[in-house]
């Protein structure tokens, strides 16, 4: 009996660490409303794929010091009737110590950011992220581009007492950021290649 | 085992053990149903978690470091209006580490807990083995179907049943055992 109770208490010690893990992801808006929602406008949609070049890759890296990796890259272009571009949309994400964090980036054919939401991330991180969502926060980046700073506006300075709220606000940031690059280097700047 | 037999555990090991099983059904449950929401329960459903993007278009195959381009029209409804997890490498590890840490010690209870059943040792390792079976299976087939082939994605499904069949015959004989087997007196 001794031995049962010695190896069931080693074993409920062992699983402690277990319990220490990620927190299940939430899923805050499907792809297909973020396409449509923030390429309003457009009548017909486009999948536009894009494979990096090495220069590609390292002119994006010089500019932000991130590396992308994907394969490729696969942009939303909405277009009106005329067949002309209303933007493009991209979906980025990141592996953070706290889960995923993924967003849909809209841009404008002069790679301006058009919008961009929060699709993707974690039940730990979206009660930090929240009051940002709540407050639309991604809306102050409208009309920025890959070399803008991307940070909390002043109005939500009441929200960046919570240091997690303010440090996933910089990563959502830093992933709007993320998708205007890819715009800038992988679609815009190739459009006289095609 | 050792001369301890679950029919003649004292009443607080009863009570332990009987509890330890139910909140891990209880578990086992949530985690089912959280994975049928998040990602689905047919091989289909994890291929598209799981499976490695393909392009939509004709993407040139990746090369000699170069700038590939294509596009095609699509209409709306070919971009997936579930919210539906997507898991990428980075998850995937996190996923695994976590699961063979938490499943393993699981499945590690599960089986102390039946070594000190009355049924024959044959039997007994076969029982014991299948929550262990099943989670290798679960985890291993993520990695196969994001690395090796899409089709694998069966592995996680057969795992998964692997490792509940496996729960459901320990908590079963166990509880048996625990409860109504009448011990022959000594």
């Amino acid at each position: 009996m001794r031995t049962l109770t010695a190896a069931l208490a080693l074993a409920v010690a062992l699983a402690g660490p277990a319990e220490a893990h990620l927190t299940p992801p939430v899923v805050l808006v499907s792809d297909r409303d973020a396409v449509v929602s923030l390429l309003s406008g457009a009548q017909r949609f486009f999948v536009r794929e894009v494979r990096l070049s090495a220069q590609e890759q390292t002119a994006i890296k010089q500019a932000s010091s991130w590396t992308p990796e994907e394969d490729f890259y696969r942009f939303y272009v909405g277009r009106d009737e005329g067949g002309r571009m209303v933007g493009a949309l991209v979906f980025v994400g990141d592996a953070t110590i706290h889960g995923s964090v993924r967003v849909a980036v809209a841009l404008g054919p002069d790679g301006k950011v058009r919008g961009a939401t929060v699709v993707e991330l974690t039940e730990e991180t979206y009660p930090w992220v929240k009051p940002l969502i709540d407050q639309q926060f991604t809306r102050d980046w409208v009309g920025q581009d890959g070399r803008s700073r991307y940070v909390l506006a002043e109005r939500l300075a009441p929200l960046r007492g919570n240091p997690m709220t303010q440090f996933y606000g910089e990563v959502v940031g830093g992933l709007v950021r993320r998708g205007a690059l890819l715009y800038e280097f992988g679609v815009a700047a190739t459009v006289g290649r095609r | 085992m050792l001369g301890i037999r679950l029919s003649r555990l004292p009443m607080s090991a009863k009570v332990f053990c009987t509890l330890f099983l139910l909140g891990i059904g209880c578990g086992a449950i949530a985690a089912a149903v959280q994975a049928a929401t998040a990602i689905g329960l047919t091989p289909a459903d994890v291929q598209a978690s799981l499976g490695r993007e393909m392009p939509m278009t004709s993407l040139a195959p990746a090369g000699h470091g170069q700038h590939h381009q294509a596009e095609k029209e699509i209409s709306v409804s070919d971009i997936s209006g579930a919210a539906k997890v997507w898991i990428r490498t980075p998850l995937l590890i996190q996923t695994s580490h976590t699961h063979l840490f938490g499943q393993t010690l699981i499945a590690g209870l599960l089986g102390l807990i039946f070594l000190f059943s009355s049924v024959g040792e044959r039997l007994k390792s076969v029982i014991l083995a299948l929550p262990f079976v099943g989670t290798l299976i679960d985890i291993g087939g993520m990695w196969l179907t994001r690395f090796a082939s899409p089709s694998l994605s069966v592995l996680v499904i057969a795992g998964g049943i692997i490792f509940a069949v496996g729960y459901t015959l320990i908590t079963l004989i166990a509880l048996y055992e625990l409860w109504l087997m009448e011990e022959p007196p000594a």
